[in-house]
Parts: structure tokens; C-alpha cells; sequence
């Protein structure tokens, strides 16, 4: 009889593309050679990955369990126009991987949207750089925005046909054990069906809050950002004839936090605002209209007047009519011309026409956000100590977000749990062309080589963007103005940062994350001087410091 | 005749033993190699044994423990046999061949292969693993029980597809039995042995025609001699101190002469009670027929390659051939010799 999690799964049975459900018995614990907890993109693109190799495919017995209903994501389906708001940009590195195991095209290309360009400037001085795909010889994008549903769904459909992988859905973790005995204890997963695996490695692709981490007793070190990230799917008008097609994504780094806009379609384009937590929760629960404009005034307006905009908003100034009152007013009083790409309230342009100069510096205005995608989550950054488990925890391994968060602000996060998922898979193959037990701890070092300290390296790099640009200290935002500023300017450098979303080689993209890390670090540097300069000024020379500090920096 | 104690294994254990229970080895620890007379005695189980029988075996499989650097060292064995098998199978049946068996993962499959002194089963189960029909076999009753307990958590070893089949015996006793192997190894254990040549004719008798013979040793140099004794046991104290005895390291040019004068009796494989032949005429050839100037020999006879440890990476590596006489062998090597087809 075959098992099923939900008494009406058995209804839709008839479906050409059903996920494998096999039949098993519940008291006996059914041995596998890899169990993965987890069905997002890292846990589905794991067993993908091993599926996709003969050697891996033939030896290994796969199962991959998550709570969830993986049906509806593999049934997914939206109008052409309408996009669900959880997007990721996929790189040049994490496309190759997609395609050397199949998966890509099971992608539904029409939904994704290549990335040509990117700006990025300091919302507090208007220092600006831009990427551009010209500067890398030979890719014609940087990266491809695509859905994460989307990804999650092509990976289901690869796997449905692929029967050496079992895909247990609605079916949660009940708890994790040891096996009694003294040697060799094998992680034994019972689950809500009562049934129990028997697992030689255990994968955690379970997310920030990973069980697997959790039994495997690995402790990781992070920190939650004062942040929270609004996502929605925004509507706007198709670029004019004059101007590039919709393929920049533009990024401000506002001191509340980087807001992003990053394209999906000719008239569509997906949200990532980060931002305070109270400013997070008056967007979301603001009425019908004002968050299009709150989104428009906050790529254009100068820092100032987006502050007194916030209080406005914060005060109670509820309706729409009302926020776009404030941001004319605002408008008016910074003396943006009607006619400049930066008005929106005031906005005198019509479509079609000849667009001003700046027009391509600035995101289209958005008329209007698509129902039901608005929604807010925090953000955090986590990093386990080990990816491997050791001792009582051994036999287990962690990959993606279980692994480690990231700020979303480089559109690092799946990116990273992609790259763990090819490095691992390839030291499991590796391991058995060795005759390795796949679960030792001898045979995953490899895989935590790899990609340790890279990730660390990565996820330092933005967690420091994300610190120096949440400052409004003068000599910091001068540091890291002129920091863009000199990038701009020198290909070469500028070449090498692309790379994170252009490369197509490993070795390319760490030297791009390098440089990078390296000019946030002198940056970072500025920002811990200055910190110490304010220091070294003891109480008894107050006075003297005010002076001085009028002097220098102009303020009281 | 004799007797060969060339277990690392229970070298190792008679040590751990002797740390732990000084009193009762005292008298032993003297002299190194007369330890064995521990294992060798202690083969009715006793309650001690048995006090120590989980203790011991968490050692063996404890891959950050004591044995942290076998363990890492144990890939790069199998990879090298690995690429000799995939070798041999192209010199034999061409290169169709050669890549039918390399997209397997199992390029074992089919073959009766010896582990000679396998300890606690690590390069056993690898082989296994690699569909091999692997005998284990081991001087101490005790490292045959771990090795035994190990594999049997395991459903690839344990289930019926498989075999991997442990013994407490030595090679000289194999030898009187009329079972042949494909591929007999015998990783670490030759600096261990108290009559390397007797121990080589041994292993040698073991192999069937056309088969492989895989050894890894430690060649005698000052650089040895100051990585894995000096650094190794006393100032890094990676491994136990007095585990290895610097006079018996063997160098690589030993084991090429040995095999360039020894010659496998042609009735060796079904008579038991062969012990090889040195010199004579009326022989076939010897194993190793002819070496280049500088005394290496030609690839596709033997092969020595040198495996160094790499610190930062916590990695051993496997050297590429080399062209000048001991490149990267002063240290670790493994040596591989092939038995004549028509000998």
C-alpha cells in the first residue's frame, strides 16, 4: 500500500508529475545511505545534484523529508504578470551548477529576467557606482532575478523523475536520536507518520532554526539585525524607447537600511526594503497606495526630507492624499523640478516622451503593488561554528541557511546555499569513487574546506556594507562616498567586484569577494576610527570637542 | 622459522596497552617488537580484553582521535589502488575498458582482495565498498573484533551482496591455504615486521598471476626520521610515542630489489606449501625485470609514489611520478608491484 501524508493526496494520484511516495513499515527503522530534512531550494537541489551523477545515483539510497506540502509548490502556477514576492538572483556560478545537474531546464525561463546593470549609491551623499555587464568579457548577464517557487518547482519536477529519490512531504520531524550502542551509532529521524529512517549522513537543509543543528549539538554565532526586510511585487509603467530595458537593479543605501529594486518583467519588479522595525510595521499595515509612494519617495527624496517623511508617516498620517501632500511638500522644498526623474509626487512626466537625463540613475515610478505580496520578515546574521557534527553529533552535515544567514543586501543567501550544495555533492562523490563511508567525518572535511571560510568571508563583506552604510557619521559617509567613488572610476577593480554575479569560476568569484572584502574593510576601518577619535575625547576637554567638532564637521 | 609480528595494529595496541596496564607489560617494553609477545599470548579473551574491547574500538573509529592521520591517509591509498587497478585494466584490455570501469564506482567488483594487518578495518571496508571480495586479516584477535563490530553497523558491509570477511591470522599461515588474491595490501605494516623479506615472500605467494601487490611504508632518511619520529611522536605527539623504530623503515630501492630478484614458482597458485624461489634459472622471470638508469622501474611493473602530509589542509597528498631517483619518497611511499601474468 503506498503511503501517504494527507488522505486526499491520494485524489490528484492520477497527475503524470506526482511526487515518488513509496510504501514502507513504521516499527522498523528503514536504513538510508543520506537523509535530507528540508525541501527548499538547498535540501531539493542537494538531492538533485546526487541524482544527477551515475556513480551517486546507483549507490546511494536518497530520502528527502519536509514538513510542508511540496505538492502545491510542484502544482505552482501564476498569471504571466503576476510574480510571487520571495525572488532570488540566481548567478552566472549557481546557473552553471543548475545546469550541469539538470535543473535549469526545468526553470520556466519566461519568468526570470536577466540582470544587465546595477547601481547602487549612498543614500546620504548621492556617491554612485555602477556595474555594468560591458566590463565582463564574456557573460551577457550578471545575474537571472528568478522566483524562488519558481527554482523550487523545476527541482520537484526533476526529482519526480527520478525515482532513486524519495521525497516525503507533510510529514514532520517528530525528533532526532542517537542509535543506542557504543560505536558506529548511526542519527536515527522518527517522524510524524511514526515511521523512523536510519540515516549513514544526516543533511540539515533545515533552515535558521535547523533541528539537524541542533542534535548535531553545533553552535552557531550571529546576531539579529535591527532590521526588517519588506518584500512586495511592485507594478510600473514599461521603460520608454529611449531608455535601457528593465534589466538594472538599483540599491540606496539609506542609513534605515538598503533599499532594492530588483526587475522581473518590462512592468514588473520585486521589493526589498530593509529598514527599522517600527518603520517596517507601519509599511506593511499602511493604507492602499501609500507604500507605492513612500517606495518612489525613498529611491528620490535626499536623506532629510525621507526622515521627515518617516515621523510623518509614524505620527498617523494615514491616507494616501495625505503622504503625497508630504512628499510634495518635500519636493517643493528641496527644489526637485517637476520634470527631474527625481519627482514623484510632483511627477510631470509622461510616458513615451523624451525622459530626462537622469532617468536611467532612478527605478521607473511604481503605480501599484500586487495584491497579497506585501510582507516583512527579520533579518539576522547566524554562522554555525562547524558545518560537520562531531562526536554525539556526527554523521550529520549542515547546508544553506541552516548553515548560515545572511542580509539579503548582496542577494547572497541562496546563492551561498547553491554553492554548499555543489561543493557537498561532489565530496560525496568523491568520497565513494574512495571507497568512504559517506557519513564519516574523514570524508565531509573536504566539503567544509571549501566552503567555511568563503562563506565567512562573504558574509563578513556584507555584514560590514550593511554597518557602514547604517551610519550618518560625517567622515564615515565621506569615507565610503569616496570609496564608491574611486571604484567607479577604475574598471579593473570594478571587474572584479562583478564577479560575485558574473563569474563563472569559483577562483574568479573569490578574487571579486576578495576585493571586495578587502575595500569594506578599509571602509569598516574608517568607521572604527572615527568611533575612536569621538573616544579618545575625555570628559574634561567636552567643551573643546564641541568646538572642534563644529569646526571639522560643521554641526553642533 | 621466524616469527613475523607486522601488525602496526597490534603494535599499536600492545602500546596503548602496556600505557594504560605498565605493570603488566613491563617487562616488554624494552625492546619494541617483543610487545607483540603481548598479542600473540592474549589470544584467550580475557575480562581485561574485554574491559577494553569498546575502549579500543572508539580509538580505531575515532576519526579526530589518534588514528585522525590514518584515517585521512586512508583516501589517498584508495585512490592509488584505484588508479593502478584502472591502469592495469587499460594495458589489458584497452581503453573501452578502462572507462566502462571508471564511470563505475566499483572497480573492485569481482575481485578477491587481502587486507594483510587491517587493524580496525579502515582500508578493509573501503575496499569492500568498491565491491571487492575482502578478507581482513589481523595478528590481534582483538583488532578482529572491532574491525568485525564496526562493519556490522553498516547495512553495505553486513548486508549479503557484499563480503567482507575478517580473520586472526598472519599471511604466513594464508599461505598454506590454497585461496589466491587479485590484490593483496598491506598498508603500514612492513616497518613493523621482524623479517621483512620473509614477510615480502609472503605477500607475494598471496597474489594470483597478473595480480597486484600494494604496500605503504616509510623509507629510511634523515627527513623520516625527523618527521615521524621526532615531530610526529615527541614534539607534536601526533601519534604514540615508539610506534615506529627508525632501523626498520624500508626504503624503496629495498623493495625494488627484492622483487627484481624474486621469482613466483610456477605451480604457486595451487601449491600450498610454495615459498618462492631466489635466483634459480629453471624459474620465470622476476616481477621486476629491468629499471631505468637512476633504478627506478618501468611503469607498468612496479611504481613507487611518495604521500605527503600537508599540515595546513590537514590532507595527505599523493605525489605524481617522478622522474629523478626518489622524488618526494623520502618520507611516506606507497609501493605497487604487478606479478607476472605468465609467471
Amino acid at each position: 500500500m503506498a503511503f501517504f501524508a494527507k488522505p486526499r493526496s491520494s485524489v490528484r494520484l492520477g497527475c503524470r508529475r506526482r511526487l515518488f511516495l513509496r510504501s514502507f513499515s513504521s516499527e522498523h527503522a528503514r536504513d538510508n545511505d543520506i537523509v535530507i530534512v528540508g525541501g527548499g531550494p538547498a535540501g531539493l537541489a542537494l538531492a538533485a545534484a546526487l541524482a544527477a551523477n551515475p556513480i551517486a545515483k546507483n549507490s546511494l539510497k536518497i530520502t528527502l523529508i519536509e514538513g510542508g506540502d511540496l505538492s502545491k509548490i510542484q502544482d505552482w502556477g501564476m498569471p504571466p504578470n503576476a510574480y510571487s514576492n520571495r525572488v532570488s538572483s540566481i548567478t552566472h556560478t549557481s546557473q552553471h551548477f543548475l545546469n550541469r545537474i539538470g535543473i535549469w531546464d526545468y526553470v520556466e525561463h519566461a519568468r526570470t529576467n536577466p540582470i544587465h546593470q546595477m547601481q547602487v549609491w549612498d543614500g546620504v551623499s548621492g556617491a554612485r557606482i555602477t556595474f555594468d555587464t560591458s566590463a565582463i568579457p564574456e557573460s551577457s548577464e550578471m545575474a537571472r532575478m528568478t522566483e524562488n517557487l519558481n527554482l523550487q518547482r523545476a527541482l520537484l519536477r526533476k526529482l519526480s523523475d527520478t525515482p532513486s529519490v524519495q521525497v516525503i512531504h507533510s510529514v514532520k520531524v517528530e525528533s532526532i536520536q542517537r542509535e543506542a550502542g557504543d560505536h558506529n551509532d548511526w542519527p536515527l529521524v522518527h517522524l510524524s507518520n511514526g515511521a523512523t529512517l536510519r540515516a549513514r549522513l544526516l543533511v540539515g537543509a533545515d533552515g535558521f532554526n535547523s533541528p539537524v543543528r541542533s542534535f548535531a549539538g553545533i553552535s552557531s554565532y550571529g546576531w539579529s539585525y535591527d532590521t526588517q526586510a519588506v518584500v512586495a511585487t511592485l507594478n510600473h509603467a514599461p521603460r520608454g524607447p529611449f531608455q535601457v530595458p528593465n534589466n538594472t537593479a538599483y540599491q540606496r543605501f539609506l542609513p534605515t537600511g538598503p533599499i532594492a529594486f530588483l526587475p522581473l518583467s518590462p512592468c514588473t519588479s520585486s521589493l526589498v526594503w530593509s529598514t527599522k522595525p517600527h518603520l517596517a510595521a507601519a509599511l506593511n499595515k499602511s493604507s492602499p497606495g501609500v507604500l507605492e509612494q513612500l517606495i518612489n519617495a525613498a529611491f528620490r527624496l535626499p536623506e532629510p526630507s525621507l526622515q521627515y517623511i518617516y515621523r510623518r508617516l509614524l505620527e498617523g498620517t494615514k491616507s494616501s492624499e495625505e503622504i503625497k501632500e508630504e512628499i510634495m511638500f518635500r519636493e517643493r522644498s528641496d527644489g526637485i523640478s517637476s520634470h527631474s526623474a527625481y519627482a514623484s509626487a510632483t511627477s510631470m512626466l509622461s510616458d513615451g516622451g523624451i525622459p530626462p537625463d537622469d532617468a536611467d540613475a532612478l527605478p521607473p515610478l511604481v503605480t501599484s503593488i500586487q495584491q497579497g505580496t506585501i510582507a516583512s520578515f527579520p533579518l539576522r546574521y547566524n554562522h554555525a561554528e562547524s558545518y560537520i557534527g562531531e562526536g554525539a553529533g556526527s554523521r550529520t552535515v549542515l547546508v544553506g541557511d541552516a548553515a548560515h544567514t545572511v542580509h539579503p543586501l548582496a542577494g547572497q543567501g541562496l546563492n551561498l546555499g547553491l554553492g554548499d550544495v555543489d561543493a557537498l555533492s561532489r565530496c560525496i562523490i568523491q568520497a565513494l569513487r574512495h571507497g568512504g563511508d559517506i557519513g564519516s567525518y574523514t570524508a565531509l572535511i573536504p566539503y567544509a574546506r571549501e566552503r567555511y571560510f568563503g562563506n565567512h568571508k562573504v558574509m563578513s563583506a556584507i555584514d560590514k556594507l550593511h554597518k557602514v552604510y547604517s551610519s550618518t557619521a560625517q567622515p564615515v559617509v565621506w569615507a565610503r562616498s569616496v570609496g564608491l567613488e574611486v571604484i567607479n572610476e577604475l574598471d579593473s577593480v570594478k571587474a572584479a567586484l562583478m564577479m560575485n554575479a558574473g563569474a563563472s569560476s569559483r577562483l574568479e568569484n573569490a578574487s571579486g569577494w576578495d576585493l571586495l572584502a578587502k575595500s569594506i574593510e578599509s571602509l569598516a576601518g574608517a568607521a572604527s576610527t572615527s568611533k575612536m577619535v569621538s573616544g579618545m575625547i575625555g570628559a574634561g576637554m567636552q567643551e573643546l570637542a564641541k568646538n572642534a567638532g563644529q569646526r571639522i564637521f560643521g554641526r553642533p | 622459522m621466524s616469527t613475523h609480528i607486522y601488525e602496526f595494529e597490534s603494535q599499536m595496541q600492545a602500546r596503548r596497552y602496556a600505557r594504560v596496564w605498565p605493570h603488566r607489560v613491563g617487562r616488554n617494553r624494552t625492546a619494541g617488537l617483543q610487545l607483540s609477545s603481548v598479542a600473540a599470548t592474549s589470544s584467550t579473551v580475557n575480562a581485561t580484553e574485554i574491559a577494553h574491547f569498546s575502549r579500543l574500538s572508539s580509538l580505531w573509529w575515532n576519526e579526530q582521535g589518534e588514528f585522525s592521520l590514518l584515517h585521512r591517509m586512508n583516501p589517498v591509498r584508495v585512490r592509488y589502488i584505484r588508479e593502478k587497478i584502472l591502469e592495469a585494466t587499460y594495458e589489458d584490455q584497452g581503453e573501452d575498458a578502462r572507462r566502462e570501469l571508471e564511470s563505475k564506482c566499483a572497480v573492485l567488483t569481482g575481485m578477491d582482495v587481502l587486507d594483510v594487518g587491517c587493524g580496525g578495518g579502515l582500508l578493509s571496508e573501503s575496499l569492500a565498498r568498491l565491491g571487492a571480495r575482502t578478507i581482513g586479516i589481523d595478528a590481534s584477535e582483538s583488532n578482529i573484533g572491532i574491525a568485525s563490530t564496526h562493519a556490522s553497523g553498516d547495512p553495505q558491509l553486513s548486508s549479503s551482496g557484499n563480503s567482507l570477511e575478517y580473520r586472526h591470522t598472519s599471511a604466513e599461515q594464508l599461505v598454506k591455504e590454497p585461496k589466491r588474491f587479485d590484490v593483496v595490501c598491506s598498508m603500514e605494516v612492513i616497518e613493523h615486521v621482524d623479517n621483512p623479506v620473509a614477510f615480502l615472500s609472503a605477500c607475494a605467494q598471496l597474489v594470483k598471476p597478473g595480480g597486484h601487490l600494494f604496500l605503504s611504508t616509510i623509507a629510511r632518511t634523515p627527513l623520516s626520521y625527523f618527521i615521524t619520529i621526532l615531530a610526529g611522536e615527541y614534539v607534536l605527539r601526533k601519534v604514540a610515542v615508539g610506534t615506529h623504530t627508525y632501523s626498520k623503515f624500508v626504503n624503496p630501492s629495498e623493495l625494488i630489489s627484492f622483487f627484481q630478484t624474486y621469482r613466483s614458482s610456477p605451480s604457486s597458485s595451487s601449491n600450498p606449501t610454495d615459498f618462492g624461489d631466489f635466483g634459480s634459472d629453471a624459474s620465470p622471470r622476476p616481477w621486476i625485470t629491468r629499471t631505468y638508469a637512476h633504478g627506478l622501474p618501468t611503469r607498468l611493473e612496479a611504481d613507487v609514489r611518495g604521500i605527503v602530509y600537508i599540515p595546513w589542509s590537514g590532507e595527505w597528498k599523493l605525489m605524481p611520478r617522478s622522474s629523478t631517483p626518489w622524488g618526494a619518497v623520502e618520507c611516506n611511499y606507497l609501493f605497487w608491484v604487478r606479478r607476472p601474468l605468465d609467471s
